[in-house]
């Protein structure tokens, strides 16, 4: 049988989801045989390239998380997205009760330890956009909610799609933080 | 009550008339979503997570406040019904700003519980982010507004629980908001600081600031325990996480002691006094220094010896029968002393003699009824209490009697009116003349009653002095309210009169009889119990009193040498004035005050409140048992110190 092809990104956040996949220990050594990593933060590329699932983390907090997930979504076949921010827009939802600017005003001046310090202004810089979950951008298939999701959680989830079904966590398993 | 049968998921199950639906599916192990319900509370259907199909209804019907009829055909859990359910999940997580990952009650939370319980792995709608304050100003609690589901838990448990009516919805539609008063911060508000809403919150909306963060209850153990903080003796439960106490809480949220007060759930976890942790003694210059607990003992010892029966002891009321027993063996066997006391003695002193004077039912009065009784009276009259400060839960029990029962309240008191806005009347007579006005007033129910005058001639000799132009004139309460008081007094089938510390200072015997004539009176003349409560400072004041240990004052005994058994408590700056007088004292305590660094000689450690275990006699004369819960710095039992004191001082040369 085939490997399945999986492609991965982090959008905005912490890396959390990954290094909890990468929690996984020795039942990577199992997934290995089944799996086959295409595109994902520790490869280069400019363009994700056809996959089987796809799996995103963070939320979309600009212009160029938009544009990621728009990519991934059209190369694979199954969105699967991990923890709250990509779930629910998690802790970056914060930022939505404050005004943008006053945000980049409070991170690059008043907070900032550096002197003159200005927010860069560059055309290159992707622009934040309101926080959201990935699901109001583009279509997901399937959440694995967690802040980080247990490394059991993103196994089950991992374990039902090579069963070929679209996993739903069961409560018991399910958390939030 | 008449038994109906109805149908739930096509099983026969049988409930009263007068049930709701919910609580026939609870008593019958049918599993129904709740968020609003709380046993115990009035359920108002505002989460609709209780929602049912009900064949002779159109819509889904939330159980909770639905009443039972016979032949219903319910169905609980339907692919709609729990698609409806978990859409209502959802509608709550996109109103405001519940995010788990910073939330405190994350893991403890009942509304994370139904979204886990509902697969909710996403939310379809947007999120509103509404901008929500939080409410910080109170001393013990935070309410979070972007954490509320406007479940109303919090509003009906301050209403019917806690009976301030301090929290209630503010606002319209989308824009409700949990608001205190006027919509004042709850530190500013008419709050009295229970902990009922807080302990009712299914969510992270209002939390303690004691223990943010420092223990989610499913990592804590728990033990039951006996609050410490008066002579009510409410049950707690407190929680622990690597050995230390995160929180108080009451084991049964909506019981008649449901409420805990300010100083039980809050003040008791808040301690800033510094804890005395192994024993001291003062050295040539004067400073307390560190010393073994055998060094400790043998100095005290010696003196003791030498000293004898001029040595005498003086004993909170906050700690077991089982250390008083042994105190008392050390003051009254070992150094064969008489000037033993308690630090309230002189509240005991009032009480008895002013019971002792009391004439009317022959034998002594019965007093201090169970307090719980208070709920079903239909007249409070509350004399010199500030009850929210001495004694809370009394308070809450009062305001539950007036909100439930419409129990008319009036209150006694020269200063202020200490329960505002429930007070009836304020009778505010001249600071002393109390006594003036409680004659003034039995004089008036005799007179509203000829069975009552004939009953008692002699009282009525005794009060003719009172009349009520001369009441009035002395106390300077307007006949008319003297009239209005009595006539509401004489009206009353089931008064309780509560008398607190307020008038101790004045140690008028006199007054306490005429009390005791007074709810004698009111009662009309039937039974020997009469219901008046003598509010007490320790939880165990009356067991200690009982034991005969405080009828004496010990400032008329002038001891040379003193024994004093602090614990937790603390002393006045009266008893500290007669402190200075005393040559030698030992001083056994939990936490360092004046008495300590600056008069004793010795210091002994003493465990605290939630150390030490024991039986107590609480308010109504309910005997209950407490059991330690927590163990620091390994300190012994105050009654294990007190004893190996009594065998040091009996092997001293000087005593043979």
């Amino acid at each position: 049988m085939a490997k399945v092809k999986v492609a991965t990104a982090w959008l905005d956040s912490c890396s959390g989801c990954h290094m909890s996949f990468l929690d996984l220990d020795e039942a990577l050594i199992g997934l290995a045989d089944k799996l086959e990593f295409g595109e994902s933060p520790i490869t280069d590329f400019k363009k994700f390239t056809p996959c089987d699932v796809g799996i995103l983390e963070g939320s979309i907090s600009n212009k160029h998380d938009e544009e990621v997930a728009r990519d991934l979504r059209a190369n694979c076949k199954i969105l699967m997205v991990l923890g709250d921010c990509a779930c629910f827009g998690g802790i970056n939802n914060m930022r939505n009760l404050f005004n943008t600017d006053d945000v980049i005003a409070r991170y690059y001046s008043t907070e900032s330890t550096a002197q003159n310090s200005a927010a860069p202004h560059s055309k290159e810089l992707p622009a934040l956009v309101k926080v959201r979950p990935v699901n109001q951008v583009v279509k997901v298939d399937c959440y694995v909610p967690g802040c980080a999701p247990k490394p059991s959680a993103i196994l089950y989830a991992l374990s039902e799609l090579l069963d070929g079904r679209i996993p739903v966590l069961p409560g018991e398993i399910m958390r939030f933080d | 009550m008449q038994e109906i049968t109805l149908t739930i998921n096509g099983q026969s199950v049988k409930g009263k008339n007068g049930d709701t639906l919910l609580d026939i599916c609870r008593a019958n192990n049918i599993d129904v979503p709740t968020l609003c319900h709380l046993q115990g509370l009035t359920d108002v259907g505002a989460c609709r997570l209780c929602v049912v199909e009900i064949q002779s209804e159109k819509k889904p019907i939330p159980a909770c406040n639905y009443p039972a009829r016979d032949g219903l055909v319910v169905k609980t859990s339907t692919p709609q019904i729990e698609r409806y359910r978990k859409q209502v999940i959802e509608l709550m997580f996109a109103e405001r700003n519940h995010f788990c990952m910073f939330c405190e009650q994350s893991g403890d939370c009942e509304l994370q519980k139904m979204a886990y319980r509902f697969q909710m792995d996403n939310v379809r709608y947007q999120s509103l982010f509404p901008k929500l304050p939080n409410d910080t100003l109170s001393e013990f609690m935070v309410i979070d507004h972007n954490r509320c589901i406007l479940c109303g838990r919090c509003v009906r448990a301050c209403k019917e629980v806690a009976a301030v009516r301090t929290l209630d919805f503010g606002g319209r539609g989308g824009e409700t908001m949990i608001a205190a008063d006027i919509n004042q911060p709850l530190g500013a508000s008419s709050c009295t600081t229970c902990g009922s809403c807080l302990q009712a919150c299914p969510t992270g909306a209002i939390v303690n600031k004691a223990n943010i963060f420092r223990g989610k209850a499913v990592d804590c153990q728990t033990a039951n325990a006996i609050c410490q903080g008066c002579d009510i003796g409410c049950e707690i439960k407190v929680s622990i996480k690597d050995g230390n106490l995160v929180r108080i809480e009451t084991p049964d949220r909506t019981g008649p002691r449901g409420a805990l007060c300010r100083i039980g759930r809050f003040e008791q976890i808040n301690e800033s006094r510094v804890r005395i942790k192994y024993p001291m003694m003062r050295n040539g210059k004067g400073q307390l220094v560190e010393c073994t607990l055998d060094e400790a003992l043998a100095a005290a010892a010696k003196k003791f010896a030498e000293l004898g029966n001029s040595c005498g002891g003086l004993t909170t009321t906050r700690v077991p029968n089982e250390t008083i027993d042994m105190f008392q063996k050390l003051i009254t066997g070992t150094q064969k002393s008489k000037a033993i006391d308690t630090l309230d003695g002189k509240e005991y002193r009032l009480i008895s003699s002013g019971i002792r004077q009391y004439t009317n039912g022959g034998a002594m009065p019965e007093v201090d009824p169970d307090i719980e009784g208070i709920l079903k009276a239909d007249c409070i009259l509350v004399v010199g209490a500030d009850v929210d400060r001495t004694n809370p839960v009394m308070g809450n029990l009062i305001r539950r009697a007036v909100n439930m029962n419409h129990a008319q309240l009036i209150n006694v008191d020269a200063n202020k009116d200490l329960l505002p806005l429930w007070s009836d009347m304020w009778l505010k007579p001249a600071a002393g003349t109390e006594r003036v006005l409680i004659n003034g007033l039995a004089k008036l129910v005799i007179n509203n009653s000829k069975s009552l005058a004939e009953l008692k001639p002699e009282l009525l000799r005794v009060l003719s002095l009172y009349q009520s132009d001369k009441v009035s004139e002395k106390t300077g309460v307007t006949e008319q309210q003297l009239t209005a008081a009595a006539k509401i007094l004489s009206g009353t089938k089931n008064c309780y009169v509560v008398f607190g510390d307020n008038l101790t200072a004045q140690n008028d015997t006199d007054l306490v009889t005429a009390l005791l004539n007074l709810t004698y009176l009111v009662q009309k003349g039937i039974g020997d119990k009469l219901n008046l409560i003598f509010l007490k400072p320790g939880i165990n004041s009356q067991g200690v009193w009982d034991t005969g240990i405080a009828n004496k004052d010990i400032k008329t005994q002038q001891p040379r040498g003193l024994y004093l058994l602090l614990s937790d408590d603390n002393v006045d700056k009266e008893w500290l004035t007669w402190l200075k007088g005393i040559d030698y004292l030992v001083v056994q305590a939990g936490y360092h005050s004046p008495v300590v660094d600056e008069l004793a000689d010795v210091v002994l450690p003493s465990r605290i409140w939630d150390e030490r275990g024991g039986s107590y006699i609480t308010a109504g004369k309910r005997a209950l048992k407490s059991n330690a819960v927590m163990q620091r710095y390994g300190l012994l039992p105050d009654e294990e110190i007190l004893q190996r004191l009594i065998q040091k001082i009996n092997v001293m040369p000087s005593r043979s």
